[in-house]
């Protein structure tokens, strides 16, 4: 009697085990194949994220590789031209300040309708890669223009005038 | 004075947090219930001093007060008033303000809610909820304060960004703001079940329902947040993976899975440790996400404490955080599952699945989101874009959509598998239809292919699952198609209200690879008389014309013809506004709108010397509109399910008077 109980009591104790022991598995199997996933495509689309002075303290490092490059416009530099009926080139400067431009990166994207944000001093952040001329070449849809700041800043700019 | 009023109630408001924060502390060390009364008393006078601060904002910016700094940066005379008043959330510390007002509002109504049934959780919940509230008033009084002054008042502001002068960004913000501070109280609750250490079903019934509600507004301002960037960023998209995107759709991920975990645990009593840590998650996401986008932690390229506000939301994600995961620990013991699952095939294998793609693809936008943190640590800054998120949550964002077709067949404990398999033939089969049909015409590639079999498929067998309810009480009770449909959905709302939803989605897969696969785009000079095609259509470009706008505008407009074949079918005007005043240019596309597709142009340039001839860019967007209305199915849906039920609250009230009277007989 005692013996059946003990045997009984032993097969309910495996059962789940021997469920989990499954499910374990197939958890790791899961992590795994999303963990590769995730590296891989990680490494197939990263791009350096770097201000042009930090481009120019090293250019051979980034030559040949997708960059994220960020500096402020240089409204006099901003430059539309329609190439033929199907292309046309978009060109800007931007630098890491604008009020001592030293190190200046000239981007061109074709292509491209010209942001609305596009301005003198705007925050650009452009994706793309280095040319042999060593002008940076945007990847389609490869440039975004931010204002937030600017226009605070900006404000704050005008108030200080005012004052 | 104005601003004096709105600043000291500010100030009040803090002080009966901090009291309503001790109060209740010490309520609940004492056990005295008049120290926990007071304490909710506290919290519910936060929300009307708050909303006077918010009042006395919003009246110094419709009388445009220049001397606020705030109302300086958002507003300027020109700009209408209903904009003045949106303009409450058009900046950071605005919208911090109104932040708060939220929160305030969100918890005085929790807390008055339930406040007999759930009379044990009540101290603990008002402790949690009242510091979180102290956080955000901290942040807003002494680093992030909308009423500071200016030294000399400018005689004109700055204006609202025209980019964000759109209804759909006068309403986005508040539902994102509605469904990021919803959340907050799902975790009150369940911070306040871990330290009363009352574990019962009380907390998940109250914790579900708020979450439903927090979901359904951030659900919203992520559908409004895309059509809002198809509108007016103008590049024919919808979302761009962006640090900002992803703050909003990690919480609303993990909310998702909660709601679908949570049904086991009320079913079977599992999943319970797992379904605290995903509502602290959901949490610390919102924290995070608020953090990220507030402080440019991520967006800027070496911006780590950049401003002030930065390292406070780390502290207090930091203090969060420890402060969950301490609790959950010392009651993991009352945290363990009632139940085992049985089986690989049954409904909680189903819901297990769901959690791990959800988990998974939120892990996904999680690494994407914060590798440039990380991988500044170790060196270079180093981010990822669109491709990386599209590569990793494409698949497994079929393989949810799959899986939610499929879902509904299994069982609870065990589900036959032959039986499942006999029931999904048909549908797999008919969905075989459109690819067949893509084929012969030539379109299309096996991916997507896949995906379209994949949502048809879906599709079907939740439409099923309607027609099968629907038949069967036709049968029974002898009802009209309408009225069984009916009484089918109003019976079981949370049921057939999750399968609604499901269709909203799948509406939305079938919509996403259109646009993602199918669009084209092109971008030409034109001159006047000149036409161009592109897919069916045929655009007619008539030329350019400049006018004065309103106020200090200056709009630029195309006129063109859009023709499919020989039929005109509508005229577009798309234009630029250019704000000369701040010297903000705005491109408007104008398009023309079917179920099928979205003809749409924007013009790029054009030169007054060259009057008659302009750049203009063309995108053909195929299935776009499905995308807008599955979210409004969606939408509808999340209502259906999260509308409060009178029968249910009935049971749920007479469930727990069992409760008490069998408590009270052992």
């Amino acid at each position: 009697m005692t013996d059946t109980t003990w045997t009984t009591k032993q097969q309910e104790l495996e059962k789940p085990k021997r469920n989990n022991l499954k499910f374990v598995i197939g958890g790791i199997l899961i992590v795994a194949a999303l963990g590769f996933l995730i590296f891989n495509a990680l490494s197939d689309t990263q791009q350096y994220y770097v201000t042009v002075g930090e481009y120019y303290a090293n250019p051979a490092k980034y030559h040949g590789s997708d960059l994220r490059l960020t500096a402020f416009v240089l409204g006099d530099s901003i430059k539309f031209t329609q190439i033929d009926d199907f292309t046309s080139r978009l060109e800007f400067d931007i630098a890491d300040d604008i009020n001592n431009p030293t190190q200046v990166m000239h981007i061109v994207a074709m292509n491209e309708p010209v942001p609305d944000l596009l301005q003198h001093e705007a925050q650009a952040v452009v994706e793309g890669s280095i040319g042999a001329d060593g002008a940076m070449y945007a990847n389609s849809g490869g440039l975004l223009l931010k204002c937030p700041t600017r226009y605070e800043e900006a404000a704050a700019a005008e108030a200080a005038v005012v004052e | 004075m104005l601003a004096d009023i709105g600043y000291a109630s500010l100030v009040t408001a803090l002080i009966a947090s901090v009291f309503a924060a001790f109060a209740s502390w010490y309520g609940a060390r004492t056990g005295n219930h008049r120290w926990v009364e007071s304490a909710r008393n506290a919290i519910a006078i936060t929300f009307p001093l708050i909303l006077v601060a918010c009042l006395t904002m919003i009246v110094s910016l419709v009388r445009n007060d220049f001397s606020l700094e705030y109302v300086a940066s958002v507003t300027s005379l020109d700009m209408p008033t209903y904009l003045k008043v949106t303009a409450l959330w058009g900046g950071q510390k605005g919208s911090l303000l109104f932040w708060n007002l939220l929160l305030s509002l969100f918890t005085a109504a929790a807390m008055q809610r339930k406040w007999r049934e759930d009379r044990e959780l009540m101290p603990y919940a008002l402790l949690v909820a009242s510091f979180t509230q102290i956080f955000f008033l901290i942040i807003t009084i002494f680093f992030e304060n909308p009423f500071t002054r200016l030294p000399v008042v400018p005689l004109d502001g700055r204006g609202l960004n025209p980019l964000l002068r759109h209804p759909g960004m006068i309403i986005h913000p508040p539902m994102l703001y509605l469904g990021f501070v919803g959340f907050t109280i799902p975790y009150v609750f369940a911070m306040a079940a871990l330290m009363s250490g009352h574990l019962d079903d009380a907390w998940i019934r109250t914790t579900r329902r708020w979450t439903l509600v927090a979901w359904l507004f951030l659900s919203l301002g992520l559908i409004l947040g895309g059509r809002w960037a198809y509108d007016v960023l103008g590049w024919g998209g919808y979302w761009g993976w962006d640090p900002v995107e992803n703050a909003s759709l990690m919480p609303w991920l993990a909310g998702t899975a909660f709601l679908h975990s949570v049904m086991i645990q009320e079913k079977r009593g599992m999943f319970k440790l797992w379904n605290m840590v995903l509502i602290v998650i959901t949490f610390l996401l919102v924290i995070s996400g608020t953090f990220i986008v507030r402080s440019g932690v991520i967006s800027s390229v070496h911006s780590f404490a950049q401003s002030a506000i930065g390292p406070l939301f780390f502290g207090f994600l930091v203090i969060m955080l420890v402060f969950s995961v301490y609790w959950i620990i010392r009651r993991h013991d009352a945290l363990s599952a009632e139940n085992r699952l049985n089986s690989f095939l049954s409904r909680e294998s189903a819901f297990l699945a769901n959690n791990f793609l959800i988990i998974a693809i939120l892990a996904a936008v999680f690494i994407g989101t914060y590798f440039p943190i990380m991988s500044e640590m170790f060196g270079d800054k180093v981010v990822v874009g669109p491709p990386y998120y599209e590569k990793v949550t494409g698949p497994l964002f079929a393989l949810l959509v799959l899986l939610m077709g499929i879902a509904p067949l299994t069982m609870w404990f065990r589900t036959n598998g032959m039986k499942m398999l006999r029931a999904m033939a048909w549908p797999a089969v008919g969905a075989l239809i459109p690819i067949v049909i893509m084929i012969v015409v030539g379109l299309g590639s096996p991916g997507t292919w896949l995906g379209l079999w994949i949502a048809t498929f879906a599709g079907i067998l939740t439409v099923r699952e309607y027609l099968k309810g629907t038949w069967a009480r036709m049968r029974s009770k002898h009802e009209n198609p309408f009225r069984a449909l009916y009484s089918l959905v109003a019976r079981n709302r949370r049921r057939y209200g999750g399968y609604l939803i499901h269709l909203g989605v799948v509406a939305m897969a079938f919509g996403i690879i259109g646009i993602e696969f199918f669009q084209q785009e092109t971008q030409l000079l034109m001159q006047t008389g000149q036409t161009v095609d592109l897919g069916r259509y045929t655009l007619l470009f008539n030329g350019v014309d400049r006018f004065a706008g309103r106020d200090d505008l200056i709009i630029t407009e195309a006129t063109m013809d859009v023709y499919i074949g020989d039929r005109l079918v509508k005229t577009i005007n798309p234009r630029t506004e250019l704000y000369t005043r701040t010297g903000q240019p705005m491109t408007i596309p104008d398009l023309r709108s079917t179920p099928l597709e979205d003809f749409y142009v924007l013009l790029v340039a054009w030169e007054p010397q060259l009057a008659d001839q302009a750049t203009v860019r063309i995108y053909l967007n195929p299935l776009v509109n499905w995308v807008w209305a599955g979210g409004i199915i969606f939408i509808f849906g999340t209502l259906i399910a999260a509308w409060p039920d009178r029968a249910d609250e009935k049971a749920i009230a007479a469930s727990r008077a069992r409760q008490r009277v069998a408590v009270a007989t052992d």
